[in-house]
């Protein structure tokens, strides 16, 4: 029985021990307070889980392509600022300033991308450094938090269409792109060039075509979080997006997708997304202050990263399939 | 006409040539083998062809025309199929999504069908007459055999009217060996070419039509394989050398045993090893690369977990990690392969990697001595005469060889009196290479026991007192010094193979 959990759950990209993981906190949760995984309740979590969602599916592609990117901080504070500050000029809706406002996130991206690729430098530094430098600009558009968000967007935010609430059906179209993403050929493409990069450029794939592919998504995510904050807050921040670049790579780690680059997925990044936000109820249930949930949380990636381990150490060596 | 023919390939690696103006030529509808000792530029030529690499001098013809474009997908579009030793599989993705990278069928939504692939896969295989391998495993669950064949299967599958085996059988048993043998055949007489790499001289005779044999990056000659002679090939491989290199060689060694091994192993690369190396000896170790001699030194310097038991100095002992290594009571020190990275902190002074492995000896309540240091450290340059302007010069700024002896005066400085040398002349000039030679001579009259491997089968000859070779992670022979030559040595490595 053990050895079949066991290999079942190295059959999964890496999501099979976080969604245990996530069942039992929500089990405990559901124990300590019936009735928290109503429909109701559920758009509530949804919504408050969304903006780590969105971080860490462009954060997800980004490692399994080898790298990582810290300029998602920058990214959403300066899509929340530019939501809060410009979306009053005259003679434009909702969907062409979403498009703008994903436009430049996805720029963004292609820098760190370009930088990466051509100068041949760490990810690490160069994200660093286009966080502070993207970050920075949010500051200078907007020194502080505040702005206002304009009514239309605002009810965006908490619309249903096909009485869906738009968190929930947001969540929905990302696994649906999911789904379709990860049997494309750029997907095992950037999990190519992500799992050995010299392999991958002798089997004909683009080093710099897979780094833009990532940083690229990775940004546009970090945009959409950062106007899906503002149209949930109504305001934009300069600085929120410190908040959510470590929770995000935590969420990736959590899901299973390896930090070495070439493995992993986004259904255990979001399972890992959800379960640092439900940790948050934990503690609030359990009257804990809420530094408790910083503790929580990190003592949930040693433990999910050392469970996953194990578990993989054990289908390898029983050389079980993804 | 021949298919592919090749002019004046030259391809430096920083101040290392490793072709110098090859040529080559072969037709279509042969199987052509391609002969050399290690770094004879056998692994650059068909990295060139294959588009891996770019030449720094010279052209690429094929069917009488110049390639121009570069890359593996210029050199796939013409028509060249690599089968690398190294392999190029990617880990994280099935056998179905390496064979057909970049090549799969699509949904109309443009996404990889797995179903299709894996038909796609099996049929392949079925074809191919391979089995016990499913289309969707992930490649790093497969064993080191298994990835061979996916690779080769991932070269074939294309219908290459160039295949390049190179070494493809390292890792085959001998009826996958077959197999393989078996299909370059029928490629061949199918009016394909197929370049065959090997070291193994009966897989060669049994299948290559023709044989060329690289030295030091040039081409010495072409001959069919029907017309040669082993020793023929062999003289052609190693060529003629120059003896004055190296020191004369009085027996030192005496009864006492420095080291003794039984059944030392180290996961799959070496499969149980018994030997002994007495005080005063240089004992020599020759083989193929990837034959487990990486796995020996770096089990005796604690760099890696081994199996199987060892004496030192007569006492049992587990070397549980290289400082273990370096403690008194054992005192096994090396010279690794790659002084730049392994052996020295290029960014220090001289000073300080001289004095690195030895600073326990030099400390005093926590603090480094420095008249001690600066004794230690002027007696090893003087002794070992490197050419430093002050101990304070660093070390990357060093020529090969005097990086390479602040790396000896480092192991010197300990209090090991055993020294595991792997490949100490790598890179290093002439000048340097014999000093060292005679440095290694003069530490075995000592009473130093010097273990001594060499990609260099003629530095074995001409330094060691024995010389065992290792073939498949076992010793295939111990030869003693007057049984020592060159071709012997070699036969050693290669007759070890076909019977293995």
């Amino acid at each position: 029985m053990k050895r079949s959990l066991s290999s079942l759950l190295g059959r999964t990209d890496g999501w099979g021990m976080p969604l245990v993981v996530l069942f039992i906190i929500a089990g405990l949760i559901e124990l300590m307070r019936p009735g928290s995984f109503g429909l109701e309740q559920l758009a509530l979590i949804c919504a408050s889980a969304m903006i780590l969602v969105f971080v860490a599916t462009g954060e997800t592609i980004v490692v399994m392509r080898g790298g990582i990117d810290l300029s998602v901080g920058g990214t959403l504070s300066l899509a929340s600022v530019i939501s809060a500050t410009r979306a009053d000029l005259p003679g434009l809706d909702l969907l062409p300033w979403l498009a703008l406002i994903l436009g430049v996130g996805f720029l963004i991206g292609v820098a760190n991308a370009l930088i990466i690729s051509l100068l041949k430098l760490q990810p690490f530094l160069v994200t660093l450094a286009t966080w502070s430098i993207v970050e920075g600009i949010a500051l200078i558009v907007q020194p502080s938090e505040g702005g206002t968000v304009p009514p239309v967007w605002f009810a965006w935010g908490y619309s249903r269409p096909f009485g869906i609430p738009i968190s929930v059906l947001l969540l929905m179209l990302l696994m649906l792109w999911w789904a379709w993403f990860r049997r494309t050929r750029m997907a095992n493409s950037i999990r190519a060039a992500g799992s050995n990069e010299r392999s991958a450029y002798l089997n004909r794939v683009s080093l710099m075509g897979t780094n833009i592919a990532a940083y690229g998504i990775s940004g546009v995510m970090a945009a959409l979080a950062g106007f899906f904050y503002a149209t949930q807050t109504g305001a934009g921040s300069p600085v929120v997006g410190a908040q959510y670049v470590l929770p995000a790579i935590a969420a990736v780690v959590i899901g299973g997708t390896s930090l070495a680059g070439g493995r992993g997925g986004l259904t255990g990044t979001i399972t890992g997304a959800f379960i640092l936000n439900l940790t948050g109820t934990v503690v609030f249930l359990l009257k804990l202050t809420s530094y408790w949930q910083i503790v929580a949380q990190g003592a949930i990636l040693v433990l999910v990263v050392i469970t996953g381990s194990i578990v993989e150490a054990r289908s390898e060596r029983s050389g079980a399939d993804r | 006409m021949n298919l592919l023919e090749a002019r004046d390939i030259t391809k430096r690696f920083g101040g290392i040539v490793a072709l110098d103006g090859m040529h080559f030529a072969a037709k279509a509808g042969e199987v052509h083998a391609i002969l050399g000792e290690n770094g004879a530029g056998k692994s650059t030529f068909i990295q060139i062809l294959s588009g891996a690499l770019v030449a720094d001098r010279g052209k690429i013809m094929l069917r009488g025309k110049t390639v121009t474009a570069h890359g593996p997908g210029a050199a796939r579009r013409a028509g060249i199929a690599p089968v690398f030793q190294e392999l190029s599989l990617i880990s994280d993705l099935t056998v179905g999504e390496n064979i057909w990278f970049g090549d799969e069928a699509l949904t109309p939504l443009r996404m990889i069908s797995r179903r299709a692939l894996n038909a796609r896969t099996a049929a392949l295989f079925a074809e191919l007459g391979l089995d016990g391998i499913a289309p969707d495993r992930l490649v790093r669950s497969l064993s080191i055999g298994q990835q061979q064949l996916v690779e080769i299967a991932k070269g074939l599958a294309c219908d290459p009217d160039i295949l390049i085996l190179d070494e493809a059988t390292s890792a085959l048993v001998p009826h996958e060996v077959d197999w393989l043998l078996d299909i370059a055949r029928r490629r061949a007489d199918a009016g394909k070419l197929v370049l065959y790499i090997s070291h193994r001289m009966g897989e060669v005779r049994r299948v290559a039509d023709r044989i060329t044999v690289l030295r030091n990056g040039e081409t010495v000659g072409t001959a069919e394989t029907s017309a040669i002679g082993d020793d023929e090939i062999v003289a052609m491989m190693l060529g003629r050398r120059l003896n004055r290199l190296f020191p004369e060689r009085h027996a030192t060694a005496t009864d006492r045993t420095a080291l003794k091994a039984s059944g030392l192993s180290v996961g799959h690369q070496l499969k149980g090893m018994d030997f002994t190396l007495r005080e005063g000896e240089v004992l020599g170790v020759a083989g193929l690369q990837g034959h487990g001699q990486r796995e020996l030194f770096m089990a005796l310097a604690g760099a890696v977990r081994f199996g199987g038991s060892l004496e030192v100095w007569g006492r049992p002992v587990s070397i549980r990690s290289p400082r273990h290594a370096l403690s008194q009571g054992i005192g096994v020190a090396l010279l690794p392969e790659d002084r730049r990275h392994q052996g020295l902190l290029l960014a220090k002074p001289v000073r300080e990697n001289v004095v690195l492995a030895a600073l326990s000896r030099l400390t005093r309540f926590g603090l480094i001595d420095r008249q001690a240091e600066a004794d230690v450290v002027s007696e090893s340059v003087s002794r070992l005469q490197i050419k430093v302007g002050s101990p304070e010069q660093l070390a990357g700024t060093l020529s090969g060889g005097n990086q390479q002896k602040v790396v000896l005066a480092k192991l010197l400085a300990t209090d090991a009196r055993i020294l595991l040398f792997f490949d100490p002349t790598r890179g290093v000039d002439v000048g340097t290479k014999a000093e060292i030679f005679a440095m290694m001579r003069d530490l075995a009259a000592s009473g130093y026991a010097i273990l001594f491997y060499s990609t260099d089968i003629a530095e074995l000859v001409n330094v060691a007192d024995r010389v065992m070779v290792l073939s498949y992670g076992r010793i295939s022979a111990t030869l003693p010094a007057d049984q020592l030559s060159e071709d012997r040595i070699l036969r050693a490595t290669m007759i070890g193979q076909v019977a293995a």
